[in-house]
């Protein structure tokens, strides 16, 4: 599903130039679940902005379900996101002005469902997640556990083919946490890719492989299932 | 999709209501004004467009050279009517002579009452086209017939038939009532004709007049037209340009040209400087209408700053929808959005303050405009406005936002970056320049008119009164009213006059003296008075002596003034005689017997006019000049007058003008344009401080850590205000230092136009810089107290 080549990612800022991905390599294929592991700085968030078609690289090449997409604009990559990708952050991310309700179905919007079906949709995944109930509750109202199932609903809502996880669990206590992890690990056997970036060797053991970066390369490779 | 737009827009609103509140007056309050003054403009410019064929109507122009100034004017002589009328008719589909718009007496059984209105020849009700109520269409055919307007005829009437009743005009013509006619609309130049009656009644009325039908030299006349729809007024224009030049070789000297002054421009466009039109009205409609939209754009700036300044909290929002899916495009459309939810709340408002303020703002434009509710031309811009306005407001925040980077702004390391607040102290200093220069030229407009309010006017103005006398009833009996006024006890002097003490109505040349020089072209102001005239004026003499009744001689006498005294060259003028050059019918020779100090009669900005008061042989008296007794009330004073004068013509309305009232009048356009732009000038300030009230508190709340750790390490209240508030007062310096130049250059411009003018001083320059400054900071200085006494454990517990 996902092959990279020699990725490469720079910072500059006036004096100095960072590398942040050096020459990365890898392939994911579809179904897998992939934790990403490594120190602060290491380039794992990069790689995933790169990978959720947030940002584009500075050399190699990123082939997303045989088409080589580094180097698209940004119409054409937020067209492609809208429709492949579901995104979850550690700090949840979701919009304050927004209900439950509203949060999730806004993916549903960007890529043209209508109403009708937005709502059937929107209620399943809700129900889903077990919060149903909180669904005309803006954000500051929940729980951070609350809170995070609500994102991954948005996430999943538009039944992307691949997840995006950065330390979905990073602002979250265990049991939350292990909430989270197992309702990914659900979509997972579901058929959802997922690559996750974690700092938790607990949360990694969800998944099957285990890619852990240093100074933007990678370093190991462990298969775990 | 829309509907999620204006859901996130209302919770927006409802979420920062101060911001809210900033924005929605904001703009209200410039929409309002904006409004205001696109209907005052309309107005203005709808001027006369009530006639059906306002494009074809023309009052006929003349101008005339004297020594090198061209003077030009509607006032035309009798023969030119003649000579068109035989020589030109194919240039003109309709011509008719008029008289100038002047007060009479109607009288119909016991009501007596004062209106103005014409005499004009037949064919002027086919230019103008009255809307003919009740009688007939041809109502000017008889001699002795009148059309009165539709408000006369109540007030005179009643609720019965005028049509073919008698009215008494001046007490001595009998007139038949031949139609009524719905009033001409306010927003046009026949505003206050309210009678028209028949041109070859007038032509046969006086002595002058009836000369005049030969006299090449007596402009005293107006001559209106119609053109055939096939001629265009420039082609008519150059075919009568020379005509008086080629019928009467006088004119050759005066270079007099003929052309014509098309309705559309008579209300805007009527000022000529030296022969040539130099707009007129219009330039307030520029004036008005570049203020209108600067007040809109100031409003318009608070909104994009306070947008962009709470960028960092909507950042996010970007990020996350733009990870969701959302197109840079979408993004745009849900900003522009929100301006237009703001903008349409804005205008809602706006319509209401509209509807509150109207009739205050009618008062000092002196207008009767109404809401045009059912106008779909009001609504369609109306639209317009609001879409432009939410475009204006809205544009530059939807891009800046929408260009945010997903990636940056979700890491958190989001940064606006060190030059992110640039824009907005632009727009900052862009608002504050504006307002200086309104506030500058608001003073300079205040102090020139200040200025020449205390131009010294060459006689007392106050305690006088006017009494107009137009009427045949006081033919004869100025002596005797002198005489029961001043026994009344109500004035201590009385004198007549040709006209107002406030007005030249009549222009002279044609005069010889010793010691002209070859060629001089003289032009004399020139008006007609009785003994006391001086006296009773309080005017000043020089030199010589005010008319006497104890020299017979004085019947040909004339006093002149110190400006007439020097423009003939003289330096000792009493004795010398002014010469009639007339070879044919001379005039008597007239005797100089006095100069007096210049009076002011005209504008209060110009020079004096050369000025002859010449004795008043033939009773010409349209005024009663009355000085009150200063020993008693003024209504004291005019009740003994009045009780005087209704023993004398118990028939007659009493009426009188003040003169110092009559004078005060000279200012009212300078003073309506002063007190219009003082209040647009405070309502820019209002717009301009509440959108440094905004932006101070995002300021302050930005920099709450900041200002937590300064306190915490010693900082005091005072150096955290200093903090907060300097950078503000430096756009403000800056803005001043900006603004004052432009508005010196404006206002030294608008200055030109007046030759009696005010310098502008430096104390104006200093109190605006002083004022601005402390509005500054005054705006500036409540936030930032706010932040600088907060407890700085608050601030940084919230880490």
């Amino acid at each position: 599903m996902i092959t990279i080549d020699n990725l490469e990612k720079f910072y500059r800022t006036e004096e100095v130039q960072t590398v942040a991905l050096n020459k990365l390599s890898f392939q994911v294929k579809e179904g897998e679940f992939v934790a990403i592991m490594g120190p602060s700085g290491c380039g794992k968030s990069t790689l995933l902005n790169i990978l959720g078609l947030l940002d584009d690289p500075d050399g190699g090449s990123f082939v997303f379900n045989g088409t080589e997409v580094s180097g698209f604009n940004e119409r054409k990559r937020a067209n492609l996101r809208k429709h492949n990708i579901g995104f979850v952050f550690q700090s949840f991310n979701l919009i304050d002005e927004l209900t439950v309700f509203e949060n999730v179905e806004l993916p549903l919007i960007y890529t043209g469902v209508k109403t009708a079906d937005r709502k059937t949709r929107v209620h399943e995944v809700l129900e889903k997640m077990g919060i149903m109930h909180r669904r005309n509750h803006f954000p500051q109202q929940l729980s951070g556990g609350q809170q995070q199932r609500v994102a991954v609903a948005r996430a999943v809502v538009n039944n992307p083919k691949l997840i995006l996880a950065d330390e979905p669990t990073g602002n979250l206590d265990s049991s939350n946490g292990n909430e989270v992890m197992d309702l990914l690990t659900e979509l997972n056997e579901a058929g959802t890719t997922i690559i996750m970036v974690t700092h938790s060797e607990h949360d990694a053991k969800y998944s099957h492989r285990i890619i852990r970066m240093l100074d933007g390369e990678k370093v190991t490779e462990n298969v775990l299932v | 999709m829309i509907r999620n737009y204006f859901k996130i827009a209302y919770r927006n609103l409802l979420n920062n209501k101060v911001y809210s509140l900033i924005n929605i007056f904001g703009l209200a309050i410039g929409m309002a004004v904006t409004i205001m003054i696109f209907l005052w403009i309309q107005d203005e410019v709808n001027f006369n467009r009530s006639f059906e064929n306002h494009d074809q109507i023309a009052q006929v122009y003349q101008s005339q050279t004297f020594n090198g100034q061209v003077g030009t004017g509607p006032a035309i002589p009798r023969p030119l009517e003649f000579l068109f009328r035989e020589s030109y008719s194919s240039n003109f589909d309709k011509l008719a002579m008029s008289s100038w718009t002047n007060s009479k007496y109607l009288k119909y059984e016991d009501t007596n009452i004062s209106r103005s209105g014409n005499y004009i020849q037949e064919e002027g009700l086919e230019i103008f086209e009255p809307n003919i109520i009740k009688g007939t269409e041809k109502g000017l055919e008889e001699v002795n017939a009148i059309m009165i307007s539709e408000s006369t005829a109540k007030a005179l009437f009643g609720n019965n038939d005028p049509v073919g009743k008698i009215l008494k005009v001046n007490s001595v013509d009998d007139m038949l009532v031949t139609a009524v006619y719905e009033d001409f609309p306010q927003n046009t130049t026949l505003k206050d004709v309210h009678f028209l009656m028949p041109w070859k009644h007038y032509a046969n009325s006086q002595e002058w007049i009836k000369n005049a039908r030969d006299q090449w030299g007596n402009n005293s006349f107006q001559l209106f037209v119609k053109l055939p729809e096939n001629l265009s007024m420039e082609t008519v224009t150059a075919n009568i340009l020379d005509s008086k030049k080629k019928a009467n070789k006088e004119a050759i000297q005066f270079d007099t040209r003929i052309f014509l002054l098309p309705m559309d421009d008579w209300h805007l466009r009527s000022n000529f400087e030296n022969g040539i039109q130099t707009g007129g009205r219009i330039e307030n409609v520029w004036l008005f209408g570049i203020i209108g939209t600067f007040v809109l754009f100031l409003a318009c700036i608070n909104f994009m700053n306070l947008s962009t300044a709470r960028s960092e909290k909507r950042a996010l929002e970007v990020g996350i929808r733009k990870a969701i899916g959302s197109s840079k495009g979408q993004l745009i459309k849900q900003f522009l959005s929100e301006s237009l939810v703001v903008t349409m709340i804005g205008f809602l408002i706006a319509i209401g303050l509209v509807l509150i303020f109207l009739s205050t703002f009618n008062e000092l434009a002196s207008k009767e405009i109404s809401f045009p509710w059912s106008s779909p031309e009001f609504w369609f811009y109306s639209l317009l406005f609001i879409i432009v306005t939410a475009i204006l407001a809205g544009g530059y925040p939807a891009l800046y936002l929408s260009s945010f980077n997903p990636v940056r702004v979700l890491k958190g390391t989001f940064n606006s970056g060190r030059f992110s607040a640039l824009p907005r102290k632009v727009l900052v200093v862009t608002q504050f320049t504006v307002s200086v220069v309104l506030i500058i030229g608001t003073l300079v407009v205040m102090s020139q008119i200040e200025f020449s309010k205390n131009r010294p006017v060459g006689y007392n103005k106050g305690g006088l009164i006017q009494i107009p006398v137009m009427s045949s009833d006081f033919q004869g009996k100025s002596d005797l009213m002198r005489n029961q006024f001043i026994n009344s006890g109500g004035a201590i002097e009385m004198a007549t006059s040709m006209s107002p003490t406030t007005e030249v109505w009549s222009n002279r040349s044609g005069y010889e003296w010793e010691g002209k020089p070859e060629d001089f072209q003289e032009d004399f102001a020139w008006t007609e008075v009785s003994y006391e005239y001086v006296e009773t004026l309080g005017m000043k003499i020089i030199m010589g002596r005010d008319f006497s009744r104890d020299f017979s001689t004085d019947s040909n006498a004339v006093i002149i003034n110190r400006t007439a005294m020097e423009y003939m060259g003289m330096t000792d003028p009493i004795g010398k005689y002014l010469t009639d050059d007339d070879e044919e019918n001379p005039e008597p020779p007239k005797q100089i017997i006095g100069v007096v100090e210049d009076v002011i009669i005209q504008s209060p900005y110009s020079p004096v006019k050369q000025q002859l008061y010449v004795f008043d042989r033939f009773n010409n008296v349209n005024y009663y000049n009355v000085r009150l007794n200063p020993k008693n009330s003024v209504s004291e004073n005019l009740a003994l007058i009045e009780n005087t004068f209704k023993q004398q013509f118990p028939n007659l309305p009493f009426k009188y003008d003040f003169i110092d009232e009559e004078y005060a009048k000279k200012f009212a356009t300078e003073e309506r344009i002063a007190s219009l732009a003082q209040i647009f000038t405070v309502l820019a300030i209002f717009i301009s401080c509440l959108g440094l009230f905004g932006l101070t508190s995002f300021v302050a709340e930005r920099r709450t850590k900041e200002i937590g750790v300064r306190k915490v390490l010693g900082a005091t209240v005072t150096n955290l205000w200093l903090l907060l508030s300097k950078d503000f007062v430096s756009l403000v310096l800056i803005s001043l230092i900006i603004a004052i130049p432009i508005a010196y250059y404006f206002m030294q411009g608008w200055l030109q136009k007046f030759s009696y003018r005010t310098d502008i001083s430096l104390w104006i320059f200093m109190a605006t810089a002083v004022g601005t400054l402390i509005i500054t900071l005054i705006t500036v200085s409540f936030q930032s107290i706010k932040a600088a006494l907060a407890n700085p454990v608050n601030s940084l517990r919230t880490e």
